[in-house]
């Protein structure tokens, strides 16, 4: 570029004229998000009104009988029972424990960061292999927990697939390993914005501290909360590699997007896979949107 | 410190370590130490046979497990060094440029986020198929970085937003173009949430399961965790084994979570306030 003609003039003069450098810095995001994101959730909402069966060609108007179809079918209806006992144990226990760790790291201490690294190493690990790892905890011959009751001279262990609510809260159990360092980290952020002179006046108050924590930490901690229990939910809602390695394919865990899994990809029944997606994808936003309204309060400080 | 503190540390901690403990345990016990009654808290007789089995032996499983490992660090690789470079651009075309449209493409790209990631899991199947991507590598990388451009422009956004504008003025003034300005003032200056968002992308990438299930039909792709959980299923695997191969499949987010866990931190913090 020649300096002679001034070079401020460019600075200047960018907004009247057509602009191209900020399209091309963003093209290719738009283009993955537009193409392998939208139109994709467009694909899944339209042909789920349609039979899109591989064994069954061709494609074909079915209205509703997609959703009717899966309300009849008794393993799509157990999976739903299961995925909602996934999603109460899971939301209520990641929400509980994931409180409680942040209100032990609340205050700073020698080796605070070296617990919070410690802490998010389960939700740094693969799905599949926690279910591996929690299999030689539940293991009911030579586990963890029967080790230890051997210890007190009691036998016996957990055995999976047998006692469905048993089956469920124990693969759900490790589900909760794994999100529950994201909710604390959401909640600890939260409760870092109390400012310390509020629990000083409660304390010259003469408030205990369990009112201090009623009182004080857990309204504040609301907008923390609600943000983990929304994660809770879009990971408990579509729970997967947990039951699948713990469990394969027993009825006896078996999530809805499990289901999903089955009728599209063994079955190859797609138009049912659609539905059943449309089914989740609703009731993740659903139930999200509800916990934000109830749970979430702005807090100003 | 109160021992109720200290007590809840502790818990806290054995909580988080304890499986990892026990499959660690596992994987350094011949099969018969494994399955001694009483059970060994401790492996008396530690052994590596299972990891010179995996890293070196000749069998099926062996080679399956060096395969699939190659493949992920492949496949996760490529695809947070894709989202990493494609979510800079935008989200710095975001955060400090004008133009029209910009709120409705941001605030589209953003909204993909809300929806759960196996929304997509069926049509980004059927999509893949018509262009015989299934079972390539360019295929599970091209949905991994479509999955992973919303959270890494968000957080990068946000990163690029705190940061003061007055050095890239000042560049400006100075008659450097807008694209020197973000290699040689902006890119430096960002890189805790360059590093942030690289750490978060690949540990999401490492994880996957159900769309490289989908995706992978056989060795030439298949990711590890992939491998490991058809080997779950049977029985003719050791546990001893299997451990083994779930401790290599957790030793490279393991080591990365702890060495950088304040940018892993930062990163899902910025990622999660909405």
């Amino acid at each position: 570029m020649t300096a002679v003609l001034a070079p401020k003039a460019t600075v200047q003069s960018s907004p009247s004229r057509f602009d191209v450098l900020p399209y091309l810095m963003v093209a290719p995001v738009t283009l993955f998000i537009a193409g392998l994101a939208l139109l994709p959730a467009v694909f899944a909402v339209v042909q789920s009104f349609f039979i899109v069966d591989a064994l069954d060609p061709p494609m074909r108007w079915a209205g509703l009988s997609n959703f009717t179809g899966l309300f009849g079918d008794a393993a799509v209806r157990s999976s739903m029972a299961n995925t909602g006992l996934y999603v109460l144990i899971g939301v209520t226990l990641s929400t509980l424990l994931g409180t409680a760790a942040a209100v032990l790291l609340q205050r700073p201490f020698r080796g605070r960061s070296l617990v919070i690294a410690v802490m998010i190493l389960p939700w740094a690990l693969p799905g599949v292999v926690e279910g591996i790892l929690w299999q030689g905890i539940f293991e009911p011959n030579s586990g963890l927990i029967s080790a230890v009751l051997q210890l007190f001279g009691a036998d016996g262990g957990l055995l999976l697939g047998q006692n469905r609510l048993l089956t469920i809260g124990l693969i759900e159990l490790v589900q909760v390993w794994q999100i529950t360092p994201l909710s604390a980290l959401l909640i600890l952020a939260a409760l870092q914005l109390i400012p310390d002179e509020l629990y000083e006046a409660a304390q010259l108050d003469g408030c205990s501290p369990w009112a201090a924590f009623r009182r004080i930490t857990l309204p504040l901690a609301r907008p923390g909360i609600a943000v983990a229990m929304v994660q809770a939910v879009i990971a408990t809602l579509n729970v997967f590699d947990q039951p699948y390695v713990l469990n394969g394919a027993a009825s006896t865990g078996a999530s809805v997007t499990m289901q999903t899994y089955f009728v599209s990809f063994q079955n190859l029944d797609f138009g049912a896979g659609y539905a059943l997606t449309l089914l989740i994808t609703l009731a993740t936003l659903a139930i999200s949107m509800a916990v934000v309204r109830l749970v979430y309060r702005k807090v100003e400080m | 410190m109160k021992p109720a503190r200290r007590i809840g540390l502790a818990l806290l901690l054995l909580w988080s370590l304890v499986p990892i403990y026990w499959a660690v345990r596992t994987s350094l016990q011949t099969e018969s130490d494994a399955r001694a009654t009483p059970v060994q808290f401790l492996p008396l007789n530690p052994t590596l046979e299972n990891y010179r089995t995996l890293l070196t032996g000749d069998g099926e499983v062996p080679a399956q497990i060096r395969r699939s490992a190659w493949n992920i660090v492949i496949e996760c690789g490529a695809a947070t060094v894709v989202t990493v470079l494609l979510a800079t651009l935008a989200a710095y075309a975001f955060a400090r440029m004008r133009f029209r449209g910009r709120k409705v493409i941001f605030y589209t790209v953003l909204a993909t986020m809300t929806l759960p990631a196996y929304t997509t899991l069926i049509p980004l199947y059927r999509i893949m198929s018509q262009f015989s991507l299934v079972n390539t590598y360019t295929g599970i990388v091209l949905v991994y970085v479509s999955g992973f451009l919303p959270l890494a422009t968000w957080v990068l956004y946000n990163y690029f937003s705190s940061m003061p504008v007055s050095l890239e003025e000042a560049a400006t003034v100075d008659g450097a173009g807008r694209l020197q300005v973000l290699w040689h003032i902006v890119l430096p200056l960002a890189r805790p949430g360059i590093i942030s968002t690289a750490l978060i992308t690949f540990l999401f990438a490492w994880a996957q399961f159900l769309f490289p299930l989908v995706l992978s039909s056989d060795l030439s792709t298949q990711p590890l965790t992939v491998v490991i959980a058809g080997l779950q299923g049977r029985h003719v695997v050791p546990v001893t084994l299997l451990d083994a191969a779930g401790v290599l499949a957790i030793v490279v987010p393991v080591v990365l979570a702890l060495t950088f866990n304040r940018y892993i931190v930062n990163g899902l913090l910025a990622g999660s306030t909405r």
